[in-house]
């Protein structure tokens, strides 16, 4: 319920009580199940025919009361945050029904049909939202956060360079800093953890991923541009009792994943996770003389604590400790000897990591839809690595606190939710001779106001303002404008800021292993954009089954970035503040049917348009595909006991910055060719196991040459950063996993 | 090589799915009582039915609680299906359910739970 807070929270509002007697209304209550299994009516739960837009939310005793669907006869879903979904048959001749929600519910997401669609884009959000659950997550059985969106059109993920095996995402054309990524919505993987924070997060912990497009809430922040991306755990209240994951692939990278959830009674649950990661195999299949994936390291342990009293106070706090350790480089260089020449090229990144945070809510009695919540978050990051002969070290210190108040005005159909936040940054960083160090501290108060017509529309105006000690105050307006055109078509919109400071250093280090010479020409302003986006999604009914349509544009419009420039030289990287225009223009479509019984594809298609001020002429974003195309299939055989899933991936050309004043044979084209990747996947279901096939870049794609001068790794032309393609070919893995509910 | 392992694993996912649609064989089915009560029974029953003995179909119509089954007469039986039920923790027509299965239910899943 804690969710209740810091999620886009909003209701259908109350229905005016209208008894109609006639077939064409369902009336109803919903209750939670209190302590002592006695009923509490439960207000501001939303209730809506499956498949349909139509809907409302219940009143302050519970009830409801909507119109029959005119398509027969469609399951109901009831959903409320903090609670799973549920779904209820109701009979054509039912009038009236009970229904109780309940915290223990383990309900995956809305069943409708024998087999729950992994992804879908929410109805009811008024943001642009794309849900891709648990199931969709094991569709892509490797390994991480970077993983996660192989099957997401919206979503791209590109290595930074071709030794530290860094993963970036990309959202409308935009590197991932541009976007916020969050835990359970309390902003995570910022700062250092920029570069590498993809990695931190197994796969087999995530209970779901919610992507959002365009501009965000306020009320977690100024930071986010492009979007969000938010990721929940599993919970400790409905998760399995035992599970355990093993994963292993061709270059001997070994994963180990195990999570376990204990409820200690009718109040407290906890749960423990647990990651190992293992890659200890130097592997050169491009004779390069470099290892194509780093060596990796990784235990990571995760323990958090649920308090829930069934009625006002819900609670939750928990603990991460990580540590990683990786190793790139040339194949011959080893890490125990001098970091000479003569002994090669090798990367080391060693990190620690330590993150807490808690959550509290208290729900008020009586008023439907009112409640405080406090959320604080801890995070220390240490990083101690060399790039060659370059050492970078660097600390950050973070703290992150919101304490909001949600309520009603007038009625539920108008939503307040308003907050202060305090956000505090220390960063020290050592880049060879040179030391900086910032100290950001940052009180923000913001305002955000829903008004709901059930049915019809949603209408979100945000403000905040964040009074920053280095780079003084500034607001923060964003709008969002949802509205049902018809039953089966939704028209979004969406307008607003969002700032960032950029860390120059650390979410840029594939400059360190190069020999360009970085030169730093501005002291760095904090990056500031606009965002607007339209976004119109159709149902329809073709053949008997529904197929999703979903259109999108996205426009970014930077006020002001942090440039970095590979174009004025070869020899040289400049970075210095926007002077000029930048901007991004992502058009994208996307439709998802049930071609024939338990068979769903996705075909989307997104053409991008990011163009820069880059010395001095407007050019397109280096290494930004022009277009993707993205094909998924998915079927499973009846009884669910076989799933295949195959995934293909077309990549548009992308800009090459140029390499002319380098000699021609460390010179490289100035565009790209486009790319397919094809992906696929055989998971065979038992009662209490899962076992796992799967392929990657099945053609074994390949960039040719990803690194410059890798013949000579200390001589003036070296550059690993110059990367459009995969550096690693083809990947066959396999694994299992182990549940027990 | 490299062609070698895509051939094998396209191999694989042909042959699979070939091999999922074994011989008819022969076949009845039976419509059993159950005390499902929600989505979540629903998915439950569905589930470790499907890995049952001879079971080749199940669905569970949550209106009227009823669970169909279709399964191969040589491999089971009626009676060996209601006990199969009543180990998940459910009622299987005049069959009681398993009480140590039905105590680890969740609560919502309980015969008791108002009708949700």
């Amino acid at each position: 319920m804690l969710v209740l807070m810091i999620s886009y929270t909003y209701t259908f509002g109350q229905h005016e009580e209208h008894h109609h007697e006639d077939e064409g209304h369902l009336h109803g209550v919903v209750y939670d199940m209190g302590p002592n299994s006695e009923k509490i009516p439960l207000p501001g739960a939303n209730v809506y025919w499956a498949g349909t837009t139509i809907g409302t939310a219940t009143g302050k005793d519970g009830t409801f009361h909507l119109d029959r669907h005119e398509h027969g006869n469609l399951p109901l879903v009831v959903s409320f945050v903090g609670f799973k979904n549920d779904t209820v048959m109701v009979s054509e001749d039912q009038k009236s029904i009970e229904i109780e929600l309940n915290m223990n519910n383990t309900l995956k997401e809305v069943v409708i049909a024998n087999k729950a669609p992994g992804g879908f884009i929410s109805r009811i959000d008024p943001i642009q939202t794309f849900h891709i659950t648990s199931a969709e997550l094991e569709k892509a059985a490797c390994c991480n956060l970077s993983e996660s969106f192989q099957t997401n059109a919206s979503v791209d993920v590109s290595y930074s360079d071709a030794v530290s095996g860094a993963k970036q995402i990309r959202l409308l054309g935009l590197a991932g800093k541009y976007s916020q990524i969050q835990m359970e919505n309390i902003p995570n993987l910022r700062g250092l953890a920029n570069t590498y924070g993809l990695g931190y997060v197994p796969g087999p912990w995530m209970e779901s991923i919610q992507v959002s497009k365009g501009t965000a809430s306020v009320k977690n922040g100024y930071e986010s541009i492009t979007g969000q991306v938010n990721v929940e755990y599993k919970k400790p209240d409905d998760s399995e009792k035992l599970y355990i994951n093993g994963y292993v692939n061709n270059d001997a990278r070994v994963e180990g994943n195990f999570n376990t959830a204990i409820k200690l009674n009718d109040k407290w649950s906890t749960m423990l996770f647990g990651h190992v990661e293992n890659l200890s195999r130097k592997i050169d299949h491009n004779g390069d003389d470099f290892i194509d994936n780093p060596l990796v390291k990784q235990y990571h342990v995760f323990n958090r604590w649920k308090y829930d009293d069934h009625k006002n106070v819900h609670a939750q706090f928990g603990f991460k400790v990580l540590q990683e350790d990786r190793q790139g480089g040339q194949v011959n260089y080893i890490d125990s000897e001098l970091r000479v020449p003569d002994n090669g090229y090798g990367i080391g990144i060693r990190t620690d990591r330590f993150e807490a945070f808690s959550k509290a809510a208290y729900i008020f009695d009586g008023r439907p839809g009112t409640n405080i919540a406090f959320i604080n978050s801890f995070i220390h990051h240490f990083q101690k690595s060399y790039f060659g002969l370059n050492n970078y070290d660097a600390r950050e210190n973070n703290y992150y606190g919101n304490l909001m108040f949600q309520t009603y005005l007038g009625n539920t159909n108008h939503q307040l939710t308003s907050g202060i936040s305090y956000v505090m940054d220390n960063y020290e960083e050592y880049l060879n001779d040179s030391a900086f160090s910032r100290k950001e501290s940052v009180p923000g108060v913001f305002s955000e106001y829903t008004f709901t017509l059930p049915d019809k529309m949603t209408l979100l105006l945000g403000l905040r303002a964040d009074f920053h000690n280095i780079y003084g105050t500034f607001f923060t307006p964003r709008l969002h404008f949802k509205y049902n055109l018809t039953e089966k078509t939704i028209f979004r919109t969406s307008a607003g800021k969002g700032y960032r400071t950029p860390n120059v250093i650390a979410e840029n280090t594939y400059i360190l292993a190069t020999s360009r010479n970085i030169r730093i020409l501005d002291d760095p302003e904090m990056e500031e954009a606009w965002n607007y986006g339209l976004n119109l999604t159709q149902y329809f009914d073709v053949y008997g089954k529904e197929l999703a349509l979903n259109v999108d544009y996205y426009r970014t419009d930077f006020v002001n970035q942090m440039i970095i420039d590979r174009d004025f030289s070869a020899r040289e990287v400049l970075i210095y503040n926007l002077d000029g225009k930048s901007f991004s223009n992502s058009y994208q479509v996307e439709a998802q049917y049930e071609l024939i019984e338990r068979l769903d594809v996705t075909a989307a298609f997104r053409y991008n348009d990011v163009r820069m001020t880059i010395d001095e002429n407007i050019r397109r974003q280096p290494f930004v595909n022009r277009y993707k195309g993205l094909v998924t299939l998915s079927y499973a055989t009846n009884l669910n006991k076989w799933q295949f899933d195959f995934t293909s991936q077309f990549n548009g050309d992308s800009r090459i910055p140029s390499t002319n004043d380098n000699p021609v044979e460390y010179q490289m084209k100035t565009s790209s060719p486009a790319y397919t990747i094809l992906n696929a996947q055989i998971t065979r279901n038992f009662k209490k196991w899962e076992i796992y096939l799967g392929g990657e870049n099945l053609t074994n794609y390949r960039q040719e040459d990803p690194i410059i001068a890798s013949d000579d790794p200390f001589g003036k032309y070296f550059d690993s950063s110059m990367i459009w393609g995969p550096v690693s070919g083809i990947k066959i893995y396999a694994g299992f996993r182990f549940a027990i509910n | 090589m490299k062609h070698y392992k895509m051939i094998l694993i396209l191999a694989v996912f042909i042959s699979s799915s070939v091999f999922s649609q074994e011989k008819e064989r022969k076949t009845a089915e039976i419509t059993i009582m159950t005390s499902a009560v929600c989505g979540m029974c629903k998915d439950r029953i569905e589930h470790d039915m499907a890995f049952e003995k001879g079971v080749k179909d199940v669905n569970l119509d949550l209106k009227t609680k009823e669970v169909s089954i279709v399964y191969q007469t040589k491999k089971t039986d009626p009676d060996k299906l209601r006990e199969a039920i009543t180990e998940i923790g459910y009622d299987a027509d005049d069959l009681e359910a398993d009480a140590k299965a039905y105590e680890k239910l969740p609560a919502c899943c309980k015969k008791d739970a108002p009708p949700h």
